[in-house]
């Protein structure tokens, strides 16, 4: 289900004297099964960007087309769009408003008017999509779950509604490194075996190069880079220019690079790099 | 979707014009004076010379008059249902019938009640919205007690008071933050808030309170919690960075506020038959 | 060592005394001392919050004791001075910020104080020139970014002159130029102003910065130690941390791939700086 955008333009607050625009002419084509990654400072735009994916916002200037199907038009049917692009907001454990965690989860086919076996047996793939085992929590009480399993019930409540499409809006900030790997193996495993396009927003530079093969990177409401993340990594000057930090292990292999190692460029993990690094230790060796 | 757009009670516009400058003393004093005016106010001549004076005040606040107006968009359905109702119901003896459809008949002096108590809300709700629009929270809050001081020979902990009322002007904004947020969520995941009757669409809006609220009662929670971490213990023994002092603007001000009021008392008086 | 804070005993237990009592810290015999960066790291739910919250009494221990300054946080009576002592920044700058400007924010601890005028306008000025927000000081916070906003609050809390400030995770919501930004702020607090800071953080980053670190798990401190004893290369405790749901800083990682690989670097590296002279030298 591919996803376009077309000289989009978003103002904030128009008509008041906070008015100002967020969105300036931004293109961008998302084709199928595709793993993109989002990244920008505060107030790039990406929240919003991501809000016109799934049409919480309509274009007023621009288009946005999600499978051929133009959201501006007024024989769009949106909830079905929502349904197609589900999207996890950030702190998505504060939007919860079913008491247990099973009756959340059901809120979007509810919605659907789904038959209930149909309702039950989404509830429960959902939950396991997320690694949440369905006999121990279905009726659990939503304030009894920890910061993560709330964070993981929350993206089953989209799941459930059968996206082909996720948007995840920087949806592990403020949990902790387990949480943090708990909830980005869930999102590798729904990109993997259940064949979903993913969009990541995130603020963690180390995430995104772990997890996105293509990597946009947004700053004063413009896409300014598009490419695949380890050529937009490389990319060091640029990307401080607008206060983004490189990934760790980027920094590190720069330093190495400039201190005079011959290293190749774009390496995003510490597996990868200590091979690297070990080559060009052993290659040194040889020549003294 | 966006909610906070139409929100404009609560909302500071910071500026420099005369009307920012003015003491907060000056401002509360005068809104509360405008009030009692509105109140009293029984016809379309004195409620037409308030909208010129707030139209002036807009203008000398440099607020753009469109964002003025815009604050009053979400209370569009309740005003009407009200008009409506004063309408239909009010009943005085001896008025012309307008209409008659069914049961209901509308008089003119239902018509008039009717124009009175919407033009009253709106007028009410600008003069209060012109205030948070050009004060900030804390000289409202230092003005507000300023003001409130001699209740404390009564024993009214009028420093609290006047904080809780601040805190809960603040909070209008941050509730409209959340409301959009939830709704969205919800919109995400299949509601569609703008289909169906009334009915259908109350009963859509319900589940989007309990997670207002619990979100509502956790910033309250945060925002006292670090209110108390900073000493935060009331009124007691506190000062301020800022003293209010009465200037020339304020003066002029005074005059202003009583020439106006004077029209208004002769136009109450002189006119009292023009209902 | 002068200590500023020292916990004795230290139990704390949520609903205490009902049925349904959650204890979430179990005897925790700990202290800041004066001048160091005490990092404080753990899971979720670990505790940490909960005690950095007994640090100036806005928790009070249900058994043990918390001195500040020689303080009981017990006594009600010295809550006052305790807080003036004890400054705390909190994780979401939204609802910690009391006005509508950046000025009047910083100026409500001073105000709570009870100081008087010039005393107040005079740290006030401070606290914008010390964390480079002077241009900033007419803003409302609605408008700056949360970076920005998580350094007003920092400002806030250093204009009531503390000698030590506690930072409950202040980057966890930031993106990396505010984490970067609230991190030096902090950091240079500590260096030019000799403040004592307790840092709360999940990063590696940022833990090896700090001169000291705990770690805690269910409610007790499980490991202390400077950052580089903590992160000491070795099988056992690479193992232990990762049960606590922790990793090893970036550096420590690769340094310890690369000593698996045969090559001889020090098993203490936590900085990248080290990490890059240390195999300059590997190789000169």
């Amino acid at each position: 289900m591919p996803i376009d955008v077309i000289n989009l333009s978003h103002s904030y607050k128009t008509g008041t004297p906070f008015e100002h625009k967020v969105l300036f002419d931004v293109n961008l084509h998302i084709s199928d099964g595709e793993f993109v990654g989002l990244i920008g400072p505060t107030r790039s735009g990406k929240t919003t960007l991501a809000q016109y994916l799934n049409a919480l916002y309509i274009p007023r200037q621009g288009r946005v087309l999600i499978d051929n199907e133009n959201t501006a038009d007024k024989k769009a049917d949106l909830v079905s769009i929502r349904h197609r692009v589900g999207y996890v907001f950030q702190n998505p454990e504060y939007q919860l408003f079913a008491p247990t965690v099973g009756e959340d989860i059901a809120f979007g086919p509810i919605n659907q008017n789904l038959p209930q076996e149909e309702i039950d047996r989404l509830v429960k793939g959902s939950m396991e999509m997320v690694g949440l085992d369905f006999n121990t929590f279905c009726h659990r009480d939503i304030f009894a779950l920890s910061g993560g399993q709330k964070r993981r019930a929350a993206i089953a409540g989209v799941l459930a509604c059968r996206p082909k499409v996720l948007v995840l809006d920087d949806i592990t900030s403020g949990l902790d490194p387990r949480g943090r790997e708990e909830i980005m193996k869930v999102v590798k495993d729904l990109h993997l075996s259940q064949n979903i396009t993913i969009l990541f927003i995130s603020n963690s530079m180390d995430e995104v190069a772990l997890l996105a093969r293509r990597l946009l990177v947004m700053d004063n409401g413009k896409i300014i880079m598009d490419g695949p993340t380890r050529e937009v990594f490389a990319r060091t000057e640029k990307l401080r220019s607008i206060g983004l930090e490189l990934p760790e292990i980027s920094i590190i292999i720069d330093s190495l690079q400039s201190a005079g190692f011959n290293l190749p460029r774009g390496i995003l993990t510490v597996d990868e790099a200590i091979s690297e690094i070990a080559a060009a230790l052993h290659l040194r060796e040889g020549h003294q | 979707m966006e909610l906070t757009k139409n929100i404009t009670l609560g909302v500071y516009l910071p500026g420099e014009s005369a009307v920012h400058r003015l003491d907060p003393r000056t401002k509360i004093i005068s809104v509360t004076l405008l009030i009692v005016l509105l109140l009293l106010a029984r016809s379309y001549l004195a409620f037409g010379l308030v909208a010129l004076f707030l139209a002036g005040m807009v203008y000398i606040a440099k607020i753009p008059p469109g964002y003025a107006l815009r604050g009053l968009k979400p209370m569009l359905p309740v005003l009407i249902l009200m008009w409506v109702f004063q309408l239909f119901l009010y009943q005085a003896p001896g008025t012309a019938t307008l209409f008659q459809w069914w049961v209901f008949e509308a008089t003119e002096a239902g018509l008039h009640m009717g124009n009175l108590i919407i033009m009253r809300v709106l007028f009410l709700f600008s003069v209060t919205t012109l205030l948070t629009l050009t004060t900030s929270v804390v000289s409202l809050t230092d003005g507000l007690e300023n003001l409130l001081k001699p209740l404390r020979f009564i024993g009214i902990p009028y420093h609290e008071l006047v904080m809780t009322l601040v805190i809960a002007l603040r909070f209008v904004l941050i509730l409209a933050e959340e409301l959009e947020k939830i709704m969205k969520a919800q919109m995400a995941r299949g509601v569609a808030f703008d289909r169906g009757n009334f009915i259908q669409k109350t009963k859509k809006v319900f589940p989007v309170f309990l997670p207002l609220f619990i979100g509502a009662f956790k910033r309250a929670e945060e925002l006292i919690v670090a209110m108390d971490a900073r000493s935060y213990t009331g009124g007691k023994g506190r000062t301020k960075m800022k003293t209010l002092r009465m200037g020339r603007v304020d003066f002029a001000a005074a005059v202003i506020m009583l020439v106006f009021t004077g029209i208004m008392i002769y136009i109450f008086t002189a006119f009292k038959a023009f209902i | 060592m002068e200590k500023i804070i020292e916990t004795s005993a230290l139990t704390y237990a949520y609903r205490a005394g009902s049925s349904k009592e959650v204890r979430a810290l179990q005897n925790i015999n700990m202290a800041v001392h004066k001048g160091e960066i005490l990092a404080i790291t753990g899971q979720n739910g670990s505790g940490k919050s909960t005690l950095a919250r007994h640090f100036n009494g806005l928790l009070t221990p249900t058994s043990g004791r918390v001195l500040v300054n020689g303080l009981s946080t017990d006594d009600r009576n010295n809550i006052g001075e305790i807080r003036k002592k004890v400054g705390m920044v909190f994780q979401n700058p939204d609802n910690q910020l009391v006005s509508s400007i950046v000025e009047e924010d910083i100026a409500f601890g001073p105000e709570n104080l009870g100081l008087p005028q010039s005393e107040i306008i005079e740290r006030v000025d401070w606290a914008l020139h010390i964390l480079n927000l002077e241009e900033l000081r007419k803003e409302t916070p609605h408008n700056l970014s949360a970076g920005q906003k998580q350094q007003v609050a920092i400002a806030g809390v250093l204009a009531m002159k503390p000698e030590c400030i506690i930072l409950d995770e202040p980057t966890a919501h930031l993106d990396p130029r505010g984490r970067r930004e609230v991190l030096e702020s902090s950091l240079r607090l500590n260096r030019e102003e000799g403040i004592t800071l307790v840092l709360l953080t999940h990063f590696m980053n940022e833990v090896i910065h700090c001169s000291r670190m705990l770690i805690m798990d269910s409610g007790t401190v499980k490991v202390e130690g400077s950052p580089r004893e903590v992160f000491l290369q070795g099988d056992e405790q690479i193992e232990k941390l990762k049960q606590m749901g922790l990793d090893y800083p970036v550096a420590s990682r690769l340094a310890a791939g690369l000593n698996r690989e045969g090559f001889n670097l020090p098993s203490d590296i936590i900085h990248h700086e080290e990490f890059i002279a240390s195999l300059c030298q590997l190789t000169s």
